[in-house]
């Protein structure tokens, strides 16, 4: 199987549609995610469908070469992709990257969303590690979760949330992005393919039984990337954990840092049975809102709060 | 056990896929078993679904890890099947009970055992030949060994779908069975149902085999297949399997080998209901337009 070959993005300055490719900002193994600028100069973000185990381009061409026993693979694939842009279309959300235009060239097709200004969770947790406090996490996965819920409202699962997934804005609004994995896996009769999914934020149905994914699956995803927020790295994976289970719960690990609320929310949603898990985004909101107003991290009011009381009993 | 296995059903041009396959293997023992529903019936796949349904577990509660007697297993499981089929026309008040073809192999100690009813087939190939193959219960086989018509005239003959033999009619199956049959390393086992040989002919069979291992070489002969017949290309399916036993050319990693496996070990792959019977269809370019021109509606009408 040829799947470790690398396709070669277009070059810069190439004309593609009315936009003109400013340069590679990512390659996986679906897609490659181009900067570009449109005719009034613009920036974009353009995903090209072009999964390299099927498809190849050389370097200096442009059309990619598709085998002949590879042509309805490569259209399967494709229709996942439509999957995606189809959801996101239907999807205007602050939280949600956006889908502007959708097109057919080069023998595979483009998508085109905003493209956003800032940082990926990942960047941030890497430069930050270790001091990341309590109100960012809420604050970022307060506003995160108010996204998820509208992609689910539209009978969709992300399935592959994790922080590099998701974008800090300058202003530090966050945004989900690449929505390579959904499916319409709430409907359940949309054709299945073959499961990509990230280790250490999967969650455990995603590699033993995919037809009992559900919201719960993405909330999985949701604990993980908090718990990777305070741990500075990536969990320990649902499928090593299904055989031994020695992650650290945060309670226990943070318990002096951050809030017992805050901890005890994270291990929630990371319960290996998804039954126990928050069942809805919606809960999970709750949740987080719940205590947000009466626990605040200590700053100089609550310590002169304090120090004032102090002074009174005296 | 060392052997490579490969198998596939298609729905053809056919509204349905009333084929069904299905192969089993413990460490010692390894079955392979297709039916294919009858069309003119009431509930062909379901008959099919239940013959191969049973055999596998049949074959899951019997064979830890060999089975007592093949023979009697094929046969025993193959009545009950019938059996069980009956119940199900019965338990569901259907004026005809449903009807289905069955074949169905059994490799233990390097030795096949195999029972077939009606016109699906199991051909043994070694060496530039056909070792064997079964005989079709089917009136234009009935006219061949009379002397009638020959093999070609048989494939076009009208009577040539009239197959007098299946599980769930009202007679009690004719059932032939196989003589214990020693197998080489290099033979090839193909168990297929009519849409795929009758379209290819043995000839073509014979030779896209000798071309390459049971893996490669079967999607071809189903395209060729499939493409030979054309708009009323009937549903096809293939159960093919190179026995690799002491084998000493390149071995190919995707051979299984099930010396490792647990005595108490099963290995099954069967197509689910519903995955069997619809067919992935297609993205033309006609539904690629199609599918661009909603999400351009969708972005406009969402965006504000």
């Amino acid at each position: 199987m040829p799947s470790q070959q690398t396709n070669h993005p277009l070059p810069a300055g190439f004309q593609l549609d009315r936009y003109r490719i400013e340069r590679q900002l990512s390659l996986g193994g679906f897609s490659i995610v181009y900067l570009a600028y449109d005719e009034d100069g613009t920036p974009v973000a353009i995903k090209e469908y072009l999964p390299n185990s099927l498809a190849l381009r050389g370097d200096g061409q442009v059309m990619p070469a598709i085998a002949d026993e590879h042509l309805n693979a490569f259209r399967h694939g494709m229709k996942c992709f439509f999957e995606e842009g189809r959801a996101l279309a239907h999807l205007s959300h602050p939280n949600v990257v956006r889908v502007l235009n959708f097109f057919r060239a080069n023998e595979t097709v483009y998508m085109v969303m905003q493209y956003e200004r800032g940082r990926t969770l990942q960047e941030h947790i890497n430069k930050h590690r270790g001091e990341i406090r309590e109100t960012f996490v809420r604050n970022v996965f307060a506003r995160l979760l108010n996204g998820l819920r509208e992609v689910h409202a539209q009978k969709l699962l992300h399935l592959d949330i994790k922080p590099s997934n998701i974008y800090l804005r300058t202003d530090g609004n966050p945004v989900l992005l690449d929505f390579g994995a959904a499916r319409q896996a709430l409907r359940g009769d949309g054709p299945t393919l073959k499961p990509m999914y990230t280790p250490g934020f999967a969650a455990p149905e995603q590699y033993k039984a995919p037809e009992e994914m559900g919201p719960w699956t993405d909330i999985y995803a949701v604990g993980a990337s908090m718990y990777s927020s305070l741990a500075g790295a990536s969990p320990l994976a649902a499928d090593k954990r299904l055989e031994r289970d020695t992650l650290q719960p945060a309670t226990k690990r943070w318990g002096e840092k951050y809030s017992k609320q805050l901890l005890e929310l994270v291990d929630w949603c990371m319960v290996l049975d998804y039954h126990e898990r928050p069942g809805s985004v919606f809960a999970l909101q709750r949740a987080l809102a719940e205590r947000h107003h009466v626990v605040h991290e200590s700053n100089w009011l609550d310590g002169l709060g304090r120090n004032l009381k102090s002074l009174l009993k005296k | 056990m060392k052997f490579t296995i490969y198998q596939e059903s298609r729905i053809g041009q056919r509204r349905n896929n009333q084929d069904r396959v299905a192969h089993c293997y413990s460490r010692d023992a390894l079955l392979m078993v297709l039916a294919d529903g009858m069309g003119g019936h009431l509930h062909g796949e379901i008959a099919a679904q239940i013959a191969v349904q049973y055999l596998t577990e049949h074959f899951q509660r019997e064979a830890r890890p060999r089975l007592l007697d093949p023979l009697q297993f094929l046969a025993g499981s193959l009545a009950n099947a019938h059996h069980a089929i009956l119940d199900y026309a019965i338990e569901r008040d259907l004026p005809d009970a449903p009807r289905t073809t069955c074949v169905a192999c059994v490799i233990q100690d390097g030795v096949a055992y195999w029972a077939h009813v009606g016109d699906s087939r199991l051909y043994l190939l070694r060496g530039k030949g056909i070792l064997t193959r079964t005989r079709d219960h089917s009136r234009v086989q009935m006219m061949i060994d009379d002397g009638l018509i020959n093999e070609e005239e048989a494939l076009v003959h009208p009577a040539r779908n009239r197959v007098y033999a299946c599980l769930g009619g009202e007679l009690a199956p004719q059932i032939d069975f196989s003589h214990k049959t020693p197998l080489l390393a290099g033979d090839t086992i193909v168990i297929c149902s009519d849409g795929f040989w009758a379209p290819l002919g043995n000839q073509a069979l014979l030779d896209g085999y000798q071309r390459g291992s049971a893996m490669t070489v079967t999607p071809l002969l189903m395209d060729q297949a499939e493409a030979r017949g054309g708009e009323g290309a009937d549903n096809l399916s293939v159960i093919a399997v190179n026995w690799e036993d002491d084998y000493r050319g390149d071995t190919t990693s995707l051979a299984v080998e099930t010396e490792t496996m647990p005595l108490d070990a099963h290995t099954t792959l069967m197509e689910g209901f519903d995955k069997a019977r619809l067919r992935e269809p297609e993205l033309t370019d006609e539904d690629i337009e199609r599918a661009i021109d909603e999400i351009r509606n969708a972005i406009n009408k969402y965006s504000k």
